[in-house]
């Protein structure tokens, strides 16, 4: 393990004032489940790390004028346990209740899986159809970044150093009657997903699709919504077919953004599949 | 360069302890190399084999993946702070009767994550517990028996009062 100095701040402010003069030499600690392997591995030297997993001010989850407000230092085990996120971010307590093992997520945080700026952060997709806004602080005042600018390539953070993830808003799902998180892993528990995939939506009475938002993650370098996918089924009555047609030009946008890598041969077909599994209740039920 | 020193002060095994340990030790290196508990194992080191488990608040985490600061005013039990003197928990009495321990290696962890998992939810179902012991891996004994262990100790408990 690499040599480091700990500092755990009793208030937000106090945390923005050691990053605001320390930023470039600190990594910040969430939950630690990452960062510690990373510290183990040698991956990352800092010089300091921050605790900032008992600050009151990254906690909490709540529902305010029609958004929903999710603290950086809430864990996977309280998005799971949510009854609020169960009700408005479906996909997202299905990705919490399969996200690594138990002993991780109660002490892993959603801050941290989206700091950590992996391709294959879990939440990331969940995040994304919800259209997910991170509240960056710093010394200088709060600012809002869209989620998907939060990585700017793999594991490459856009956060300035002297900057913490304060909390997320999401767009509470309104009226949806769909809504799904799927992941292919080399196991069940605990495996780095290869493909995770999250999408909400609304079907009507005629069983037009209304409103669709697809995200796609682990597979290209940064986790994103697939407009493709959302416009072609957009307005639909969605049959086996036109899912099947939908899972190709997604396995095509993920060719697109990757190039052909010797791995397509197995992406091109589980994206496929996979997203076909994931949409086909729309053509099921009450078919 | 030497590493910054922390104190920490928090309960194991229901003693409290005041330790001066460096900033860079894991939980898990504090419990095995500084504290001698050694019934807590390190696998794979990077929270992917569950044989570290140790209950932090009550709650069942990845010893390898904590610092040893992160500690500080909190609660901890391993193994070591189960059953009472002489006389084994019942996870543990139950892992033994049905032959839920091989080589052992992920024995520890796995009763932790038992453990934690019946102080939740005293009665779970098979799929609880599943989902419960799902972050322990056992290469030996397939799982059968140690899914029997802890169904027959949810059961034996609830009969504790009967057969003493």
């Amino acid at each position: 393990m690499v040599n480091f100095a700990y500092r755990r701040p009793k208030s937000l402010a106090e945390a923005l004032d050691f990053l605001s003069s320390c930023g470039n030499k600190t990594k910040v600690l969430a939950g630690g489940t990452d960062l510690t392997v990373d510290l183990r591995q040698g991956s990352a030297q800092p010089e300091y790390v921050l605790d900032t997993s008992r600050l009151d001010e990254l906690k909490g989850i709540e529902l305010s004028n029609g958004q929903l407000c999710i603290g950086a230092g809430v864990t996977l085990t309280e998005i799971y346990e949510s009854a609020l996120l169960e009700r408005y971010t479906p996909a997202l307590q299905k990705c919490a209740a399969t996200f690594a093992s138990k002993q991780i997520r109660n002490v892993a945080t959603i801050g941290g899986n989206v700091a950590h700026c992996s391709p294959c952060a879990d939440t990331l997709p969940p995040l994304l159809i919800h259209e997910a806004k991170a509240i960056l602080a710093s010394n200088k005042g709060l600012r809002e970044t869209p989620i998907e600018d939060v990585a700017s390539g793999p594991y490459e953070s856009s956060l300035r150093p002297d900057e913490i993830i304060l909390r997320f808003i999401l767009k509470p799902s309104k009226d949806i009657n769909f809504a799904d998180f799927q992941k292919i892993g080399r196991r069940k528990a605990l495996a780095t997903a290869r493909i995770t995939m999250a999408f909400m939506a609304r079907q009507d009475a005629d069983r037009k699709i209304s409103f669709l938002r697809f995200a796609l993650g682990a597979c290209t370098p940064t986790p994103q919504r697939i407009a493709l996918v959302e416009d072609y089924l957009a307005c639909r009555v969605p049959t086996v077919q036109t899912l099947w047609e939908a899972g190709g030009l997604l396995a095509e946008s993920v060719l697109e953004i990757t190039g052909r890598r010797p791995s397509a041969s197995y992406k091109e077909p589980a994206v496929r599949g996979l997203s076909v599994r994931m949409l086909y209740p729309l053509v099921h039920v009450g078919a | 360069m030497g590493c910054e020193t922390v104190r920490i002060c928090c309960t194991i095994n229901s003693r409290q302890k005041t330790i001066d340990i460096p900033a860079n030790l894991t939980a898990l290196q504090l419990l095995r190399d500084v504290l001698k508990l050694k019934g807590t194992k390190e696998g794979c080191g990077i929270g992917e084999c569950g044989a570290c488990t140790i209950q932090v608040d009550g709650k069942a985490v990845n010893a390898c993946l904590m610092l040893a600061a992160q500690l500080d005013g909190r609660n901890i039990i391993t193994i070591e702070g189960l059953g009472e003197s002489g006389k084994l928990h019942p996870l543990q009495e139950s892992f033994g009767k049905n032959h839920a321990v091989q080589c052992g290696f992920c024995t520890p962890g796995l009763v932790m994550s038992a453990k934690a998992l019946l102080d939740e939810n005293p009665s779970p179902n098979r799929a609880q517990i599943s989902k419960a012991i799902a972050g322990n891996l056992c290469r030996c004994t397939g799982y059968q028996q140690i899914f029997s262990s802890i169904e027959d100790a949810i059961q034996g408990g609830s009969e504790e009062g009967h057969d003493g």
